[in-house]
This record gives C-alpha cells, structure tokens and sequence, in this order.
C-alpha cells in the first residue's frame, strides 16, 4: 500500500513539474512562433503578391476588429506610404481547405494579386493554383466582377481541377467582402 | 576524471550510435537527405539525451522500480515537446524538414536505453557525460551520413555547390532506397574495419553488432517488469 | 473511391517502412524468421489501429478544444504506453491463445516508431475518424507485407555464403533498400 502511494505520488510530481515547465516554456515562445510561422507560411505569399514595397508586411500587420471576428491585415508600404493590403482567407478545395492570400490596392479598385498560403490539393491538377499562369490571372484585375468563365467571368480555371479553382476564386471574393468592411479605416491605420 | 573521459568518449568510437551501436535507425534513414538536416536532427538529440540523462540521473533514488519506464517516457517527452516549441521559434524551416521526426525523438531507442542502461544506474556527472558523448557520435554519424547523400544525391554540400558541372546527380541517393543501402554499406564497412584490426591481431573475423531489438535496452524493460 | 486510393497509397506507394522511414529498428530487428515477423507484424496493425483511434479521439476532444495542441507529443506516447499495458493484461486474461502468439512482442510496441508515427501522420493530414481507421490498418499491414517480405528473404540468404562483415544487419539494410526501390515502381504508377 505505502509502495503504491509512493508510485502515485512521484509520478503525479513528475508529471505536474513537466506540465508546468512546459506550460512556461510554450508562454516564453508562442509569440515567436506565431511570427515565425507568418514569416515562413505567409511571407512567401505577401512577396509574390506586392512586387514593390521596403517594409515587412508580416512584421507590421494589424488585426481589425470586424462583427464577424478579428481579421489580420497585411500592408504593403513604400517611403512610409500605404500601397496596398493584403487579406488571407479560405476556400474549400479537393484536398482541404485552400489558403490564399489576397492582395488589393489601396483604394480597393483592383486586385494586386494572389498568392497561396496553404493547400493539399493533388498534384498536378489543383496544385497548379501555385502555378504563375494561374495565379497572374488575378494581378491588376478589377474587383468588380471576379468569376470564373464558367461563371460569366473572365478567369479560366485550371482544366481537370474545377473544385480548387472555384474555389480559390470563392476565397478571393470573401477577402473582398472583408476589405469593403474596412477600406475606410486603412488609409489612418498606419500612421499617414 | 579518468572515468568521465572514458564514459564520453565511449559514444564518439567504441559504441559509436548508430554506426557501432545500432539503434534509432528511424531518424538516420530519414533525414539525412542532405548534411543540414542531419546536423540538426543531431543537435536535438544532444539536447533531449543529454538532459534526459541529467533528470533521470537526479531522480534516480526516488522513483520506485515499478514505474521507472513511465517517469523516463514523461521526462523524454517533456522534453522533446521543448524541443519542438523551440525550433518553431528559433528554427522554423528546419522544423518543417524535420517534420514528424521531430516529435519521433521520444521513441528514439537511444533515449530511453540510455536512461535505462545508463543513467538510472549512475551519477548525474557520469550520466551527463554519457549522454553528451553519444548525442555528439549520434550526430557526427549523422552530418557524415547526410553529407554523403547530399554530395553524390545533390552535388553540394550544407547547401554548397562541391561537385563541377560534370557530375550528374544520382537522385537514389537523397530517396529512401537510397538511405538503405548507404547505410547498410557503412555498417558493413564498420565491420571490415574491425575484422582488419582483429586480423592484425591474429583474431578471427566476427559478424557486425546484431541490431535486435534487445540491444536497446528498452524493449526488455517492459513497464511493470 | 477516395478511401481506395487512401488505403493502396499507404500501403504500397507511401509504404510506412519502405518510403516514411518508420519502424526500422524492429524492421531490422524482428525479420529474421518470417514467423517471429507475421506475429510482429499483426501485432503492429492491431496497436496502430487502436492507438490511432484513441489518439484521434484524445486529440479531438480533449486536446483541440482546450487549446493544447502542443502537448500532443507528450500525450500520445503516454496514451500508447499505457494501451500497450492494457491490451498486453486483456488480451492474458481473455484471449490467451492470441496472447501466448502475440504477446512477446507487446512490449516492443510502445517505442515503435511507426505507431507513434502513424497517430500523428494522421492528426498533421486532418484525416476524419473513418479515414484514420483506413490510413491506420492500411499502414500496419504495409508494414507487415515488408517484414514478412524480407524475413522470407533472410531466411533463404542464410544458406548462402556472404562476406562476413556484410552478415547480419548491413545486408538486411541492403536488402531494404532493394525492395524499397521496387516499391518506388509504385510511385511511378500513382502521378
């Protein structure tokens, strides 16, 4: 008996010492890993969409509070002046959802581009999103009407790959919504 | 002082892992595609033998028999989870490298052998030394191993270009056929090299250490045993 | 038809030994005769299986909600250690026969890498419940086709005459790596 509350009471200390440390260990680095994470996942995609831009849009990101939920925005600036923003959002593809990242100019009249943050889709076939030709697409276009031709629009989907064109289009158009939701916030909210 | 010398440097040639004593073959396959990644993989391995070492060292006298195999898992994993929370924030694309064999550290026979053979049985100096020892063999192994595959699979070196515009990349070496037979090779040349000294010696040639899986110590220590 | 091409992908064209890498150490360790490799080879899928889904379940409903998604490695080789324990004290009392078949290599179990493996593979591709029950047994039984596969070649290697420095695990690594370039055919076959 005294053996068996011995055996209770050192694994229970053991146990709650590593919960303890582990639970400091993880508040010492959660914010680095958060930026990490944006640098490495994010930060690829904000390069592809903004070709002309000195500062680091993972570093000065902001989160706006939105009915729906904070969102994160990402800002382009060149000389200290805004140039564009860039939102990420979702759409549900064939293998998961599809994360992209979705860039407009500052005054919201046409796109800056895309660029895809995550995504599983086959190889091949959904994966081209990735690809340049797919991608460019979206560069400069207007954000009156984005759809693909199917649609009525003007983006061709990638042949054989019809859900993860939908939609990565689909994404493209929430991160619309979002950015008229706050379009008039963003020429004070970094600092000129 | 003597002794201490000996228990560190026995990892770096006599029972150099995972060359001489063969375990953790997990994590040598698959990440030495290229020397960086080897390296690194080495480096956390440092990290959780050495303080595993330490810890279970520390607490050696307290933990009861029964549950010893229990309180190693807890004090490995604790510390690989650290591990893990500390390459996302300071190494995040080797992170990504490593990917699953990061949290596969846990299971690394090396650890929990060494805590059971090793450092549940002595001092906390002697277990540290131990432990530091065959973390540094483990990863000389593997930056050599990686570096191999790396040169002949890439043409480079951590990353460098080594090899002129003649050579041809051969691609088996950095996929998964490619890990077996290199390994498998310098196992078998780490025999011959042997058998060459015993030969010298006027002894007779020996088969390799065997990997079985009793060889590391974990599995004949089944919990509650 | 999805689930098809999950199963037949993890067992030959992302083979858990022959192209993940996992579960070498008893890979090498238990081929040496094909019986002693069926028995461990059973026994992987049976605990895979099993550890998947708890893990599944753990991660689901106690982890992800709580927002400790960090502690998963920690949790997962605890849950597996002690469903080692369980099934190894079940399977004594209820079922002897399968014990006194599997039960030897139980214990070898909780630092196989390809459970632990598996469990996480599965939470890392966001698999539902039914695709981890598939992905699960379908990488057990890959694992057991390459350990019997080499056991049943070992077994006949061993009338032959091979230099002495190559005997025992050097030419069992060889051998792997040989069948893993067979199984690469596969990944040919799939793009």
């Amino acid at each position: 008996m005294r053996e068996m509350l011995r055996m209770i009471f050192v694994l229970s200390l053991i146990c709650g010492l590593s919960g303890l440390t582990l639970a400091t260990v993880r508040q010492a680095t959660s914010e680095r890993i958060e930026e990490q994470v944006m640098t490495f996942v994010q930060g690829p995609a904000l390069e592809q969409i903004f070709s002309d831009h000195d500062n680091n849009p993972v570093k000065d990101r902001r989160i706006f509070n939105l009915p729906n939920g904070p969102v994160t925005v990402f800002p382009a600036l060149k000389d200290g002046k805004l140039t564009g923003v860039a939102i990420e959002t979702f759409g549900k593809g064939y293998g998961g959802n599809i994360g992209v990242m979705v860039g407009f100019t500052t005054d919201g009249s046409k796109l800056e581009g895309i660029g895809i943050t995550t995504m599983k889709e086959t190889p091949g076939l959904g994966a081209r999103l990735v690809e340049p030709q797919y991608r460019d697409q979206f560069k400069g276009h207007s954000t009156d009407k984005i759809a693909l031709k199917k649609q009525g629009g003007d983006i061709a989907a990638i042949s054989g790959a019809t859900i993860s064109s939908t939609g990565s289009v689909a994404a493209v158009n929430d991160a619309l919504k979002i950015f008229n939701q706050i379009k008039d916030k963003l020429p004070t909210a970094w600092g000129s | 002082m003597s002794r201490l010398w000996k228990e560190f440097s026995k990892g770096l040639w006599k029972d150099l892992p995972p060359f001489k004593l063969v375990l953790g073959l997990c994590p040598v396959l698959a990440v030495t595609k290229t020397a960086d990644n080897g390296l690194g993989m080495g480096l956390a391995v440092i990290f959780v033998l050495t303080m595993s070492n330490m810890l279970v060292s520390m607490i050696r006298k307290l933990i009861p028999t029964k549950v010893r195999i229990a309180c190693f898992i807890v004090v490995a994993a604790s510390l690989v989870v650290c591990v893990e929370l500390l390459m996302q924030a300071y190494a995040y694309p080797l992170y990504l490298q490593l990917g699953i064999f990061v949290p596969l550290i846990v299971v690394n026979c090396i650890i929990l052998g060494r805590a059971e053979a090793f450092a549940s049985k002595n001092p906390v100096y002697l277990a540290v030394a131990d432990g530091l020892g065959m973390g540094i063999g483990f990863t000389i192994s593997l930056t050599f191993l990686g570096s191999i595959r790396e040169l002949f699979g890439y043409g480079t070196l951590f990353g460098t270009q080594i090899m002129g515009d003649w050579f041809q990349p051969v691609t088996f070496m950095v996929e998964a056929p490619g890990a077996f037979v290199c390994l498998g090779l310098i196992l078998a040349g780490m025999n011959a090299l042997t058998n060459w000294q015993r030969k010298s010696k006027g002894l007779e040639a020996i088969e390799g250490p065997v990997h079985d899986c009793k060889t590391c110590g974990m599995c004949a220590t089944k919990p509650g045993a | 038809m999805d689930y098809f091409v999950l199963v037949i992908a993890a067992i030959f064209v992302n083979n858990i030994v022959l192209a993940q890498y996992l579960g070498n150490c008893p890979f090498v360790g238990t081929s040496k005769e094909s019986s002693v490799a069926m028995g461990m080879g059973l026994a992987v899928v049976f605990v895979a299986t099993l550890a998947a889904v708890i893990t599944w379940c753990v991660q689901k409903f106690l982890l992800a909600p709580n927002n400790l998604g960090y502690l998963q490695t920690i949790t997962f080789i605890l849950v597996i250690a002690a469903l080692v324990q369980f099934v190894e004290m079940f399977l004594k009392k209820v079922i002897p026969p399968l014990y006194k078949s599997l039960g030897i290599f139980l214990p070898l179990i909780t630092t196989n890498c390809a459970v632990l493996g598996i469990a996480i593979i599965c939470q890392r591709e966001e698999f539902t419940l039914i695709e981890t029950i598939l992905f699960s047994i379908a990488s057990g039984v890959g694992f057991l086709l390459a350990l019997v596969v080499l056991a049943s070649i070992r077994e006949r290697l061993d009338l032959a005459h091979v230099p002495v420095s190559l005997k025992g695990t050097p030419l069992a690594l060889i051998l792997a790596g040989l069948m893993s370039l067979a199984f690469f055919a596969f990944k040919g076959m799939a793009s």
